[in-house]
């Protein structure tokens, strides 16, 4: 289903890739290219993600971000920035972004990210409240229990964690920078594949055994639970 | 050179001025203090008559002069002196018995004289005026000892006053020179710097004033760019030599999937230019990040957590990859929470390139332990290994960054995990540390438990 998105990026050439890519995904893009333009067309409130850039002419990027949320519009917002370092990435989420993607990135990411905004703003229901089921796997949130096929699965708690993020963006590409951002809340790049043997755990504990796998690596972008 | 003239003028203004007026207050005590209206009495009686004589003469003559002179010798009261004497000096009328020899000049003055009638010499106060015959009129009034004193003191005070003003100019100019001397000296090393020789320096006298101490600071502020500037020279040659092979590498790959005509190989390629591109971002942001941890950027971030808590969840992360590299990952727990005031995702980072250097270097040896020590004044958070470990001779070389001991594994990381998680524990105010584990390696963040509560205060 196709969404309005902001995108407020000064570099055309990138904004240009980027309007391409996600209209090819079904969504609208409108385009700002300066802060106080961005701003202005933003504040009508009407848009279902704002991406930003975060060094952009006449107003930067974070004090877009303070002037929106200050004015109360909670859009989410996807920050892009070519400033990558951890100091910067927890500048930027405190200043009220939902998300935070740095340059250079590829367009499976961002779109992963941008999915995962959108379906967060359409699911406001308490995470707590829902069974979340995927196919033959039901998880419930509260008891924190896993079955698949009736079968309980027992997993650690960080496996359960990661789970239960895979379940809530079932169907959707969930990349490795965003499991150790959302999972584990580290903001930093690791220089190892410590992810993947996580994900490649708790897949062992998920499909061994069963004849539908349910946990996908998406090749060059990450991974994706769906039946 | 450097110094603007104005502001040595103003020095020596303001010096001078200081001085000025620090003398002229103890000249006005002693004026005050010893002031007396006699004196001023004398004199303008003394002038007076002088005046009434000279009016007598202009109005009435020579003949009219003589009888108010004789006049004033019988009638006035006997303290009054008055004579007229002949062009030669010598006495035509008068009471002025004797008269010292002093220079027939118009004006006023004080000598001794004895009049008529009487036995010794007194101080009078005299007006000497002379008339258009060439014969000179004295006139004035003995006064006392007091007068000449008084009188003294007051040309003495008038003198002091004249010295006080020139040596009030003399101590402006010369404090002037000295501070312009002195500002100068640091001022022509400003500017040999500022014109891009850095090895310049103030001298510095043995005296330790405050200008030594100027000059000094200076010096070491000279030092410190100094030396931040070899170390980013370092840092740019050594980031242009190493970065030469990934960027090589990768313009390979690149190269290498352009040429590939079957479309699975192709993917494949390009898959490793993505790969080869990302290790080469991951580089410069590990390059940045060092960068703005040594100059201390981030501690707005600074906040209360606990590291022990933080060590755990990195341990149980790290967890699986040690395992796939054939070792366990311990952790002992400290018995208490250890909260620590800092930046969590920074010291996260540190510690997770302190593990997996461990796991990296030291899986072989099997076991790896994770340790939180809290002490008295400061934290240790161990990472220790059963590897090969570094010898004593090779550890600082193995902290620099791009200062991979073994250059064979050229695939693995960039050199870059220890000089990160050193730069992380500078901005704590704390050391990285490699000691001996006997065997194997144990590197240890040292964080001081209050310096950084006050710094970020």
């Amino acid at each position: 289903m196709g969404r309005k998105i902001l995108l407020i990026e000064d570099d055309r050439e990138t904004a240009a890739y980027l309007a391409k890519g996600l209209n090819q995904e079904g969504h609208s893009v409108e385009q700002a290219t300066n802060g106080q333009d961005g701003l202005f067309r933003a504040t009508d409130g009407s848009f279902d993600l704002i991406i930003l850039d975060r060094m952009l002419p006449v107003l930067d990027g974070l004090s877009v971000l303070k002037a929106l949320r200050a004015a109360r519009i909670d859009t989410p917002v996807l920050i892009l920035s070519a400033l990558a370092s951890v100091g910067d990435r927890i500048e930027g989420l405190e200043c009220g972004s939902d998300d935070y993607l740095v340059k250079p990135f590829s367009f499976a990411e961002l779109l992963a990210r941008v999915n995962a905004l959108l379906r967060r703003r359409e699911s406001r229901v308490d995470p707590t409240e829902h069974r979340l089921t995927v196919g033959d796997l039901e998880i419930d949130p509260l008891s924190r229990t896993v079955r698949r096929a009736g079968k309980k699965l027992e997993l650690k708690p960080r496996e359960y964690l990661l789970l239960e993020y895979f379940a809530r963006n079932e169907g959707r590409v969930v990349t490795r920078t965003m499991l150790l951002e959302q999972v584990w809340d580290y903001h930093f790049d690791p220089g190892t594949n410590v992810i993947d043997v996580h994900v490649s755990r708790l897949r062992r504990k998920l499909d061994e055994g069963f004849e539908k796998p349910l946990l996908h690596t998406v090749r060059g972008a990450g991974y994706m639970l769906a039946a | 050179m450097g110094i603007p003239v104005p502001t040595t003028l103003r020095i020596a203004l303001l010096a001078g001025l200081l001085a000025l007026v620090s003398n002229l207050v103890v000249i006005g005590f002693i004026y005050y203090r010893t002031h007396d209206e006699a004196v001023t009495t004398v004199h303008r009686q003394v002038a007076e008559q002088g005046k009434v004589l000279a009016d007598v003469y202009r109005s009435g003559g020579q003949a009219a002069l003589n009888d108010a002179i004789q006049d004033t010798i019988n009638y006035a009261d006997p303290q009054s002196a008055v004579g007229l004497l002949g062009p030669d000096g010598r006495e035509v009328m008068g009471n002025l018995q004797s008269l010292p020899a002093f220079a027939l000049r118009e004006g006023y003055r004080r000598a001794l004289i004895r009049l008529t009638g009487q036995t010794t010499p007194r101080q009078a106060a005299l007006v000497v005026q002379r008339l258009p015959t060439g014969q000179w009129l004295v006139s004035g009034r003995i006064a006392g000892e007091g007068l000449a004193i008084r009188e003294t003191l007051e040309r003495s005070l008038l003198i002091a006053l004249i010295v006080a003003g020139l040596l009030g100019l003399l101590s402006g100019l010369t404090t002037a020179h000295y501070v312009g001397r002195r500002i100068n000296d640091i001022a022509r090393v400003a500017n040999r710097i500022s014109a891009r020789d850095l090895s310049q320096r103030v001298p510095v006298s043995r005296a330790g004033d405050a200008f030594d101490r100027l000059g000094s600071q200076i010096n070491a502020m000279l030092d410190r760019i100094s030396a931040l500037m070899d170390e980013l020279r370092l840092l740019t040659d050594s980031l242009a030599h190493d970065l030469r092979s990934p960027v090589s590498r990768l313009r390979s790959a690149a190269f290498a999937a352009a040429e590939e005509s079957d479309p699975k190989e192709q993917e494949e390629l390009l898959g490793s230019v993505i790969r080869q591109a990302d290790a080469l971002m991951r580089i410069l942001t590990a390059v940045l990040e060092i960068s703005r941890s040594e100059a201390l950027t981030g501690r707005e971030q600074f906040h209360w957590f606990d590291i022990g808590e933080l060590a755990a969840e990195l341990t149980e992360m790290y967890d699986p990859l040690a395992e796939e590299g054939g070792a366990t990952l311990g952790y002992d727990r400290p018995a208490r929470p250890v909260p620590l005031f800092g930046h969590r995702q920074l010291l996260a980072q540190a510690i997770s390139n302190l593990v997996e250097n461990a796991i990296r270097y030291g899986s072989e040896g099997g076991e790896i332990r994770v340790r939180v020590q809290p002490g008295e004044r400061q934290i240790r958070v161990e990472i220790a290994d059963r590897g090969p470990g570094i010898p004593a001779d090779r550890r600082q070389e193995a902290r620099r960054r791009f200062g991979r001991l073994d250059s064979s594994r050229s695939d693995e990381g960039a050199g870059l995990g220890l000089a990160l998680a050193e730069a992380i524990a500078h901005l704590h105010e704390g050391e990285l540390r490699l000691e001996d584990n006997r065997p194997g390696l144990r590197t240890v963040l040292e964080l001081p438990v209050h310096s950084q509560q006050a710094s970020a205060a």
